[in-house]
């Protein structure tokens, strides 16, 4: 029960303190809306052109204008807090201002000067700050590897499981020496469209997508992530054992070699940041998971874009130059300086120099 | 949260039967402002809209590749070349929207939805690729999986891990209270409902031809009165007529106004005693004495 409700028999002629009985009645919350409507007007009007077609569509005068206005707009937020009650009024300054601040403290999109500073300082800091995780990602892929190796090099049989047919492309346990070395390893050079065009397009999407996928199981605690890495060692290593068994082991690895260190790289890159995702879930340290996700996540996804663009070079010396260079001396020295240049770019671009 | 505000939300929800969850972000200016978590249905609709588009876009693409296939058995570098464009399509469409259009998309903009920075910073754009790479493993995988899902039987356990998969994602953002998916869990992002709001004009009333007094105006707080304001502001019609009607008797009643209104003056009544309320409630608030709604006691015994 309120007071009011005890007096229901109060008439208007009956008042005892009247409000303004003059016939002009001033609201506080009206003069204020009056005296700066036409400022929010002119935010509106340039936040709507910035959300359409970004800041560039503004003039010098304007971006100005823009954060004197968008601060005069959170000034009148706040006394609109205190003073109004008009649901309309305080809703519409509640989104202008929101999106006022994302215009101005939005994304900065200056293309180039991202690029720069991303390959530049943040890629390979990212990728230095997971040295561990690069480890045991590059652990996981050796230890399928071997596994695959020592199995097949036993037994033959095991290939077929270990290789899905699509990769094996024909070869396997029925090969002989002379097929393997005409067919895959010495292979006549395809030509420069079918070599560039089209094989190194289909290997870097098949490989973004696995790689891709290796990243983003590192959501589920990495677990996935583990297996996955392990899981591409076996037919690596069951493939290996194939040549060695025909004496091939050299020329092989040399033909694995040239694009093989780049694209092992990439999904070893892949296999590591999905490992530092998994880390921040499993162990958050200070902080809370989620909180420590979004600290580390970002640094997770630059390692997997840098990934990508491994992969896209992986794709172009598989593609392109490993059947054209048919000597096993020039692919590894190819290979292993391309790795060498990986190797030097990941732990010493951008580092602060000591004074 | 202000009181103007509590009752801004309360009012939607009574009126419309909405009820948002509602986040604060502080600005660097240190001005706490409030936005409006994206529902459920929102973001898969926009997600719908943006596959359609999306698809429509590589459909765009690879037909001109099939056209030329077939007319001339292949300008082999111009295929290689759409194939590429086709490639970076189907692997960068969210990236590059959320870049260009900071942190929207085609679909995200019909329905007025935005990716912002939970924390209230910018939005970087290594945390858009960072939630937009996870949507391979989050969505599309799954999809692919659920598409083809009749093709593979018996294999039980592998059905069992893929449902476990499935369930995980599609789980993650019921369970936590911002509603990310892993996407934005890792970027440290979330997405938010920002339609464009109109401002109106004000319907104060300037010259007065009723008054009421203060034991009068005591009887409501800032929830009747933006639901007064919300009921005078809709447009024209009899079922308004009707609802203004009634919500005049109950006032009347209320505050004991005995004199009768004639038809004509219902809505002027109406608008009158909004102006009078208001300027009361708005008068009161600056004293210190917020009344929330008609339940509340006053702050201190007057009148």
């Amino acid at each position: 029960m309120t007071l009011t409700d005890t007096m229901p028999e109060l008439t208007p002629a009956a008042d005892r303190a009247a409000v303004p009985a003059k016939p002009e009645l001033v609201l506080k919350s009206s003069e204020f809306r009056k005296g700066r409507e036409a400022g929010w007007r002119e935010l509106e009007r340039l936040v709507d052109r910035v959300e359409r077609r970004g800041v560039r569509a503004l003039s010098l005068d304007e971006l100005q204008r823009l954060p004197i206005l968008y601060r005069a707009a959170l000034s009148s937020l706040s006394v609109a807090r205190t003073i109004a009650l008009d649901r309309n009024l305080l809703l519409y300054l509640e989104s202008l201002a929101l999106r006022a601040f994302l215009a101005v403290y939005g994304l900065r999109a200056n293309p180039l000067e991202g690029l720069r500073t991303f390959f530049g300082r943040d890629l390979p800091a990212a990728v230095r700050s997971a040295r561990w995780h690069i480890v045991i990602a590059a652990l996981c892929l050796v230890v399928g590897t071997v596994a695959g190796f020592m199995l097949t090099v036993q037994d033959e049989a095991w290939y077929t499981s270990f290789v899905p047919s699509g990769l094996a492309d024909g070869r396997g346990p029925a090969s002989t020496r002379a097929d393997l070395l005409n067919n895959e390893i010495f292979a006549p050079w395809p030509g420069l469209v079918e070599s560039f065009g089209l094989f190194a397009n289909v290997l870097f999407s098949h490989n973004t997508m696995i790689g891709i996928m290796t990243f983003g199981l590192g959501m589920a605690a990495g677990v996935p992530t583990v297996m996955l890495s392990v899981y591409q060692g076996l037919p690596l290593g069951a493939m290996l054992a194939i040549h060695h068994n025909r004496d091939l082991t050299l020329d092989f690895v040399g033909w694995l070699t040239i694009h093989g260190v780049t694209e092992l790289g990439a999904l070893t890159l892949f296999a590591a940041g999905g490992l530092v995702i998994a880390e921040k879930i499993l162990f958050p340290g200070r902080y809370s998971r989620i909180e420590n996700l979004a600290l580390h996540g970002r640094a997770a996804a630059q390692i997997a874009v840098g990934a990508v663009l491994m992969l896209f070079v992986a794709a172009i010396l598989e593609g392109g130059f490993r059947q054209l260079i048919q000597s096993t001396p020039w692919r590894f020295a190819i290979g292993l300086g391309v790795g060498a240049l990986w190797l030097a770019y990941f732990s010493l671009a951008g580092r602060e120099r000591k004074p | 949260m202000s009181v103007a505000e509590t009752a801004s939300d309360r009012t939607a929800q009574f009126l419309e039967g909405v009820r948002r969850e509602r986040r604060q972000i502080i600005t660097p200016e240190g001005v706490p402002v409030t936005v409006d978590l994206a529902d459920y249905g929102e973001r898969l609709v926009a997600f719908m809209l943006d596959l359609v588009i999306w698809f429509l876009l590589t459909l765009a693409i690879y037909i001109p590749i099939i056209a030329a296939i077939a007319k001339t058995g292949g300008s082999l570098i111009a295929i290689s070349i759409a194939l590429f464009v086709g490639f970076v399509v189907r692997n960068m469409y969210f990236v590059y929207f959320e870049l260009a259009w900071r942190g929207s998309t085609p679909g995200k903009r019909l329905v007025w939805l935005r990716v912002i920075d939970r924390a209230g910073g910018p939005l970087l754009p290594s945390a858009i690729v960072a939630r937009n790479l996870t949507r391979e493993v989050e969505t599309f995988i799954p999809l692919g999986v659920l598409l083809t899902w009749g093709g593979m039987r018996g294999a039980n356990w592998e059905s069992l891990a893929i449902a476990v998969w499935l369930l995980f994602f599609a789980a993650l953002p019921f369970i936590n209270r911002d509603r990310m998916r892993g996407g934005d869990l890792i970027a440290g992002t979330m997405v938010i409902s920002l339609p464009k709001r109109v401002l109106s004009s004000d319907i104060v009333e300037k010259t007065t031809q009723f008054t009421f007094t203060e034991q009068q105006l005591q009887a409501y707080g800032a929830f009747e009165l933006q639901v007064l304001e919300e009921l005078l502001r809709r447009p024209d019609s009899a079922e308004t007529t009707r609802v203004l009607n009634e919500v005049c008797d109950k006032i009347c009643r209320k505050i004991g106004w005995t004199a009768p209104l004639a038809p004509g003056e219902v809505v002027p009544f109406l608008r009158e005693f909004y102006t009078a309320e208001r300027g009361f409630l708005e008068r009161e608030q600056l004293f210190g004495k917020v009344r929330a709604d008609k339940y509340a006691q006053p702050t201190k015994a007057g009148g």
